[in-house]
């Protein structure tokens, strides 16, 4: 087991000692009845080596294959209905972390009432993750259903490099077998899918790989001189994986860089300043949160 | 009935009526003394008018050259297409069986000139009748001069001194008939007879690019049109492919049994000519319209024609044989033309950037079947101030939604505001950063309020773009938080 880094809450089910090698079999022999499984089930991915590193050593060894999966679907759910901007946030910094490897324009899908109620995706805002908005199709749509229409279509033709779909609430059109459907195209075409549903979906196994849970934390303070307030430091998330294929759930605090458009460990340590107490004190909180 | 100047008049009669005496243009008081019950409908010209243009639309089942003449006519261009039918008039019989089944009395004329149909159809003794070209003119001589599509004044001039036939005018010298009557008798006179060219203003633009199948039975189940259809796309992509050109724009015209046309119009953003991308455009198309598509008694006749037809530049298809298939432009564009086909042609927007400091006009969404403006991000980024779209937000709220909001100093950042009645304590902030009204697009004053941008971050760490709109020193009126958006 690695170690966690100080001050970040670990999140592990009780289920995942089900993994410990309890069986005879040993553990070379179990890596290498996975590869030859792998090799088997050659429908589900074309190469399920690929995959893109988030930037940061911790998250990255955490997920199979040292990143996340290419050609595959990833789902992200806002832990409350406020976190919806910090949930497409940390989307949108993986998909552009993707589209550095793969060239080609990017579908973003969306219910014209999502639109309404969330606003709509600003070029410039998405221009600060590092991303060229003319590679932007904006596609707007009616119902749910659509969205899940055009991302299978987007997904089954290749030749984009990453779609995006906004799910609206009490969407009872995106099940299991939807997420069959998208994830197979993906995987024949290698493009990437990243849906953001609502808060309030249920958590029912999809046949997602990842699905994470973001919520917005206190960014770190900078203080500048001669101001009542502190400045906004880079963005912070508390990611939970909450599923993960051939991984298991954790959880991580973690930054934006917007200088090299990756994400890092937001390390309460590199605040020494009269700020650190108050991060700190965000941080038990946070551990309160989870332990609860 | 129709009211004019001298009273109630008999506008239309049906069969009946004609045999207890009535006659068109006799006054409606004349009609009830011949029949006391007889029963009246006020003339509706602008139904009749439509549902002359949708049998004209139906019409196209035997050429695409079909037009309407108003009032009460309807021109089909049969030239090349009467051999299909097994002869003119095996195909006028056909149109007439089938207008007697929509309960439609008509009179049919065939004409080698425009002016000749139109004199047959509606002056000749029996009906159907056909004219050949070489008895046009001994046809023509024989009929009145009404027949010749002239003014109700010319005919009474002409009557006036005894030319009550076309006969009367074909001796006629022309220099003193032109003089007399005007140009307009010999040019029409001419056009009836062949001597001069008319030309022919089909209903609706018709193609030399088209596929179309007729049905012995008519057809009504989906799967049945969606296999026609594929069929008919194959055709005409042969067709197209044969020429080196391609569409841009291809229409289906689906006959209905009962004298409906059913038309749909998919739009290509790339010269197309693959038939199966064709095909399914139309089935999306098809499924999308879903149960509010109308079969009604089947369909007998269904064309596919292609439109805004260009030149094939051929070496793109030998580049598509050997790059990758992402790779490929044309993968994307089908794409994009079946995602337009299904939500509308404005669903799909790219952006681009354009010149302006005001949040919600720097950028310029365009609709992708629209002309796309410079979408050049690079260069657009670079020429703005260093990292200033670090400071906007994610998700742009349009337009801004006005928030309550408390501020510890005038010019200072608010430390706490109500959006959508949840109430945020400010932690953070950055700004501000201010932003004037463009006076030069605005000198009518409206809008004209400056705005102080301010960066916040809540206690629990969302992040929102506020803006206060207006100073507190310069301006009359109280000055206004807002909402523009929301960070990641």
């Amino acid at each position: 087991m690695r170690n966690e880094p100080q001050g970040i809450g670990s999140f592990r089910s009780p289920s995942s000692h089900r993994y410990q090698p309890a069986s005879p079999l040993a553990d070379a022999d179990l890596q290498t009845l996975r590869r030859r499984i792998r090799a088997l089930s050659t429908t589900d991915t074309a190469n399920p080596e690929a995959t893109v590193a988030l930037g940061d050593d911790a998250i990255d060894g955490a997920l199979p294959d040292r990143g996340l999966t290419l050609g595959a679907v990833h789902e992200f759910l806002p832990a409350s209905r406020d976190d919806f901007a910090a949930t497409l946030g940390f989307g949108f910094g993986l998909l552009v972390r993707l589209l550095r490897s793969r060239p080609g324009p990017v579908l973003w899908a969306a219910p014209s009432r999502e639109i309404f109620r969330n606003g709509a995706a600003y070029p410039l805002g998405l221009a600060a993750f590092g991303f060229d908005p003319g590679r932007l199709h904006y596609l707007t749509v009616e119902e749910a259903k659509d969205v899940l229409w055009s991302m299978e279509e987007a997904l089954a033709s290749g030749a984009l490099a990453g779609a995006i779909g906004i799910l609206p609430a009490k969407d009872k059109s995106y099940d299991f077998t939807a997420s069959r459907r998208l994830s197979l195209r993906a995987a024949s075409s290698g493009v990437t899918a990243f849906l953001i549903r609502h808060h309030t979906s249920a958590d029912k196994p999809t046949a997602a790989v990842t699905r994470w849970s973001i919520a917005a934390r206190q960014s770190a303070p900078v203080w500048r001189h001669g101001l009542p307030m502190p400045g906004l430091g880079p963005p912070r998330w508390r990611a939970n994986l909450v599923r993960c294929k051939r991984g298991q759930p954790r959880s991580w605090l973690v930054e934006w860089n917007h200088e090299t458009f990756s994400f890092r460990m937001a390390s309460p340590l590199a605040h020494r300043m009269p700020a650190a107490a108050g991060t700190a004190i965000t941080q038990s909180a946070d551990q309160r949160r989870m332990a609860s | 009935m129709t009211a004019s100047k001298h009273g109630l008049r008999i506008s239309a009669t049906t069969e009946a009526a004609e045999q207890a005496g009535l006659r068109l243009d006799m006054p409606l008081a004349d009609a009830r003394a011949i029949y006391p019950s007889l029963t009246v409908e006020t003339a509706d010209p602008e139904n009749d008018a439509a549902a002359l243009h949708r049998l004209a639309l139906w019409c196209r089942r035997y050429s695409p050259w079909t037009t309407v003449h108003a009032p009460d006519g309807i021109a089909i261009e049969i030239t090349g297409c009467a051999h299909l039918f097994g002869g003119e008039i095996k195909l006028l019989s056909d149109l007439e069986g089938r207008l007697r089944a929509f309960g439609l009395t008509a009179r049919l004329a065939v004409a080698p000139t425009i002016g000749g149909a139109w004199a047959a159809a509606r002056h000749a003794v029996d009906s159907p009748c056909v004219v050949t070209s070489s008895e046009l003119r001994k046809f023509l001589a024989r009929l009145p001069v009404a027949s010749l599509r002239l003014d109700e004044a010319l005919i009474d001039d002409l009557s006036m001194v005894g030319m009550k036939q076309i006969h009367d005018l074909l001796g006629k010298p022309r220099a003193p008939l032109a003089a007399r009557f005007g140009p307009q008798l010999l040019q029409l006179l001419d056009r009836a007879l062949g001597n001069e060219d008319e030309t022919f203003h089909p209903l609706t633009p018709a193609s030399s690019y088209y596929a179309e199948r007729r049905f012995a039975e008519p057809i009504f189940t989906m799967t049945a049109i969606e296999r026609a259809i594929a069929r008919l796309a194959q055709d005409l992509a042969d067709r197209l492919v044969e020429a080196g050109k391609g569409a841009r724009r291809v229409e289906l015209d689906l006959f209905r049994v009962d004298g409906w046309v059913e038309r749909l119009t998919v739009r290509t953003g790339t010269l197309c000519r693959e038939a199966d991308h064709l095909s399914r455009l139309f089935r999306e198309r098809l499924d999308r319209i879903g149960s509010e598509f109308d079969a009604g008694f089947g369909f007998d006749v269904i064309i596919l024609s292609a439109f805004d037809i260009e030149t094939f530049v051929a070496a793109q298809d030998v580049l598509q044989a050997d790059v990758a298939r992402t790779a490929d432009p044309r993968t994307l564009a089908r794409l994009m033309d079946r995602l337009i086909n299904r939500f509308g042609a404005r669903s799909v927007t790219r952006f681009a950037p354009q010149a302006s400091h005001i949040p919600e006009r720097a950028v310029q969404p365009t609709p992708l079947t629209e002309k796309q403006r410079n979408s050049d991000w690079t260069m657009h980024l670079r020429s703005l101030p260093d990292g200033v779209q670090l400071d906007r937000p994610l998700l742009l709220l349009s337009p801004p939604e006005p928030v309550t909001a408390l501020s510890e100093v005038p010019d200072g950042p608010p430390i706490r505001f109500v959006w959508n009645q949840v109430a945020h304590r400010v932690a953070r902030a950055d700004g501000p950063e201010r932003i004037s009204p463009e006076w030069w697009l605005h000198p009518a004053g409206e809008n004209r309020r400056t705005r102080d941008y301010y960066r916040v971050e809540d206690e629990t760490g969302r992040r929102f773009w506020l803006f206060r709109s207006g100073l507190y020193e310069r301006d009359d009126a109280e000055p206004h938080w807002f909402i523009h958006g929301v960070f990641a």
